[in-house]
């Protein structure tokens, strides 16, 4: 059973989605495609609050706990791209006079899954049960448990939440992700680093100078970045935990732009080294490896295809910046965007199949849009607001970037279509953010 | 009551070793060594100090003028020049004057492009110095991109501050 269900799944999003399911390769389409058909959502599914089932009182502080540990699973169920969460009606409940919904219940409401969760409070301990269960069928299909100190309920419902998706997808979940961001206090740019939600925000870097375009390394324990600490821009990283930064790079100029390899060895970077604004790549030391690019117009923002083959960049070479892709040696440079006047920042999607960046459009601010790397269906995926650093989610589901549209500029996410734009932070000071890898 | 009493009588001592402090003169101490006479043996001419020489007077940032850019453009356009020829003088007169030049952009755009169309600027700016003939040991260039804007307001008045090539005295 818990391996037919997500093939059900899919199989009913295929359908939706206008798609054959023989045509394997059409998987990865079945975002844009929903695009393109309209409003399908992802699989409906609903989470109950946390219930005590064990045979004592509870305090009233661990019911709180049992209404944050279901909050957050919500959340992420709601967040993940493919899950379309329920909410609870109380109308509903109301109207029909009950206290508690069955499966037949949230059937009712349109849910094709229904989470439970229970907890017992184990000496300071929560033990987190959860029972994901198949309305149409009447089933349960999977449960799991989770048991963590209760100052940890985040994670525990974080966990969950990964336990599902991983169940219902095969994908490893995102909700225990971190993301980095800069932060501006004062005239200094600082990095911050947070849960993927926007929790447990914490300040990384505190040195008073400007830091920019962060990104972590493949393992997730370091942060690599550009900062004026020494006067020039130069490429620095840090060490997440211990906060320890160290210099990379050592060249005249800027370094700037670092993108880290998919292996994890190497970063692609722009310096000015050379007189001129160039792609180079080098090692995790700082020593060159090979230059990339040789043209007099700026050349920046570099992005390595999945498999390390290909990278995407921005130049000016036609007048104006235009994302171009070489091969990673150097060769084989073609030009990809013709839409508009202005298009920069790439990033190369999981899949391999399309970019994002952004893009001036025709209302003449900065949005984030995508185009397959053939070059063709271009579409914009942002309509209010200056949006730009864009990266993607390491499920390749999400991109996070910054917006102007609420505050002078703070972080948010979105699925990769465009759908479910949501705030996450609200300093009104905040800017290009990175997505972490998915740790054990 | 009791602690009134207790401050009463802190007030009062206080108040009396001020007046102590106040009141009499003491008397100096006399010095008896007697003073030692000097000889002056030196032909005696009168030895004025040389007026000390004027402080060289110094480059202000003030003086050097700010050079403005078209979006998304480095060139320099026929204003900015003849900022850059009156700068030009300034660094003439004061030679021992070291500048840096600094590129700055307006906020639209992304932080890398800018980054490099900064430092295209500050280049585009101290390869005219050097043309008119400054030493370009005297000159170097650092890029700010977007990130530190003279307004920071986000209108077309605003950008076209931002826009700037600005001069920084390091040393003279």
């Amino acid at each position: 059973m818990r391996k037919t269900l997500p093939l059900l799944i899919l199989v009913t999003i295929l359908l939706v989605a206008g798609n054959s399911f023989a045509q394997g390769d059409n998987v990865r389409n079945i975002f844009f495609d929903t695009i393109r058909t309209g409003d399908v959502k992802g699989t409906p599914i609903g989470v109950e609050g946390m219930k005590y089932i064990g045979n004592q009182y509870i305090t009233y502080d661990d019911s709180l706990l049992m209404d944050y540990v279901s909050g957050t699973v919500q959340f992420d169920i709601d967040f993940h791209a493919d899950l379309e969460l329920i909410p609870l009606d109380s109308f509903y409940l109301k109207t029909y006079e009950i206290f508690e919904m069955d499966l037949l219940g949230w059937k009712r409401l349109g849910a094709d899954l229904l989470v439970k969760l229970e907890a017992e409070f184990p000496s300071t301990k929560i033990r987190a049960r959860w029972k994901l269960f198949d309305t149409i069928r009447r089933q349960q299909v999977a449960r799991g448990v989770v048991e963590k100190h209760k100052s940890q309920w985040r994670e525990i419902g974080h966990e969950i939440a990964n336990e599902i998706v991983h169940t219902l997808t095969g994908e490893d979940g995102i909700f225990l992700t971190k993301i980095v961001y800069i932060k501006q206090i004062g005239s200094a740019k600082e990095l911050f680093i947070s849960d993927f939600d926007g929790a447990h925000a914490r300040q990384v870097t505190d040195n008073g100078s400007i830091n920019l375009s962060p990104v972590f390394s493949a393992d997730g324990k370091r942060i690599y970045f550009t900062s004026y600490l020494e006067g020039d821009p130069q490429l620095y990283s840090v060490e997440v935990n211990s906060g320890e930064i160290k210099r990379v790079a050592d060249f005249p100029g800027i370094i700037a732009a670092p993108a880290v390899s998919p292996d994890g060895n190497k970063i692609a970077c722009t310096m000015t080294k050379d007189g001129n604004s160039e792609i180079y790549v080098i090692d995790l030391n700082g020593k060159v490896i090979k230059r990339l690019t040789w043209h007099r117009a700026i050349d920046t923002a570099p992005t390595w295809s999945p498999d390390g083959q290909m990278i995407a960049f921005s130049s000016d070479r036609s007048g104006a910046p235009q994302i171009y892709l070489m091969d990673s040696d150097g060769l084989n440079t073609r030009r990809l965007t013709y839409e508009g006047r202005y298009n920069d920042s790439p990033i190369w999607s999981n899949r391999g199949d399309r970019i994002t960046f952004v893009s001036r459009t025709k209302r003449g601010r900065f949005d984030l849009a995508s185009i397959n790397t053939s070059g063709h269906d271009y579409r914009v995926l942002t309509e209010v607001g200056m949006n730009e650093n864009p990266h993607f989610s390491p499920d390749g589901k999400h991109i996070i970037f910054s917006s102007t549209r609420r505050s002078p500029r703070d972080i948010y996410t979105m699925d990769i279509t465009g759908r479910n734009q949501r705030r996450l932070t609200r300093f009104g000071n905040c800017s290009n953010p990175n997505w972490g890898p998915i740790v054990d | 009551m009791k602690r009134f009493g207790l401050l009463a009588v802190i007030g009062m001592v206080g108040l009396m070793l001020m007046l102590a402090s106040c009141g009499g003169e003491k008397p100096q101490p006399v010095d008896e060594t007697p003073p030692v006479v000097v000889v002056d043996t030196t032909p005696t001419e009168p030895v004025e100090p040389p007026p000390p020489p004027p402080p060289p007077p110094k480059l202000k940032e003030s003086q050097l003028q700010t050079v403005f850019f078209d979006f998304d453009k480095f060139n320099l356009r026929p204003d900015a020049k003849s900022s850059l020829d009156h700068n030009y003088a300034l660094l003439n007169e004061f030679a021992d004057a070291i500048i840096k030049i600094e590129g700055h952009c307006d906020e639209r755009g992304t932080i890398e492009y800018n980054l490099s169309l900064g430092e295209k600027r500050a280049r585009a700016v101290m390869e005219y110095l050097t043309g008119l003939g400054i030493d370009a040991t005297r000159l170097s260039i650092i890029s700010y991109g977007k990130e530190r804007p003279l307004d920071p307001a986000s209108n077309e008045a605003a950008w076209a501050k931002n826009r700037r090539g600005e001069f920084v005295i390091i040393s003279q």
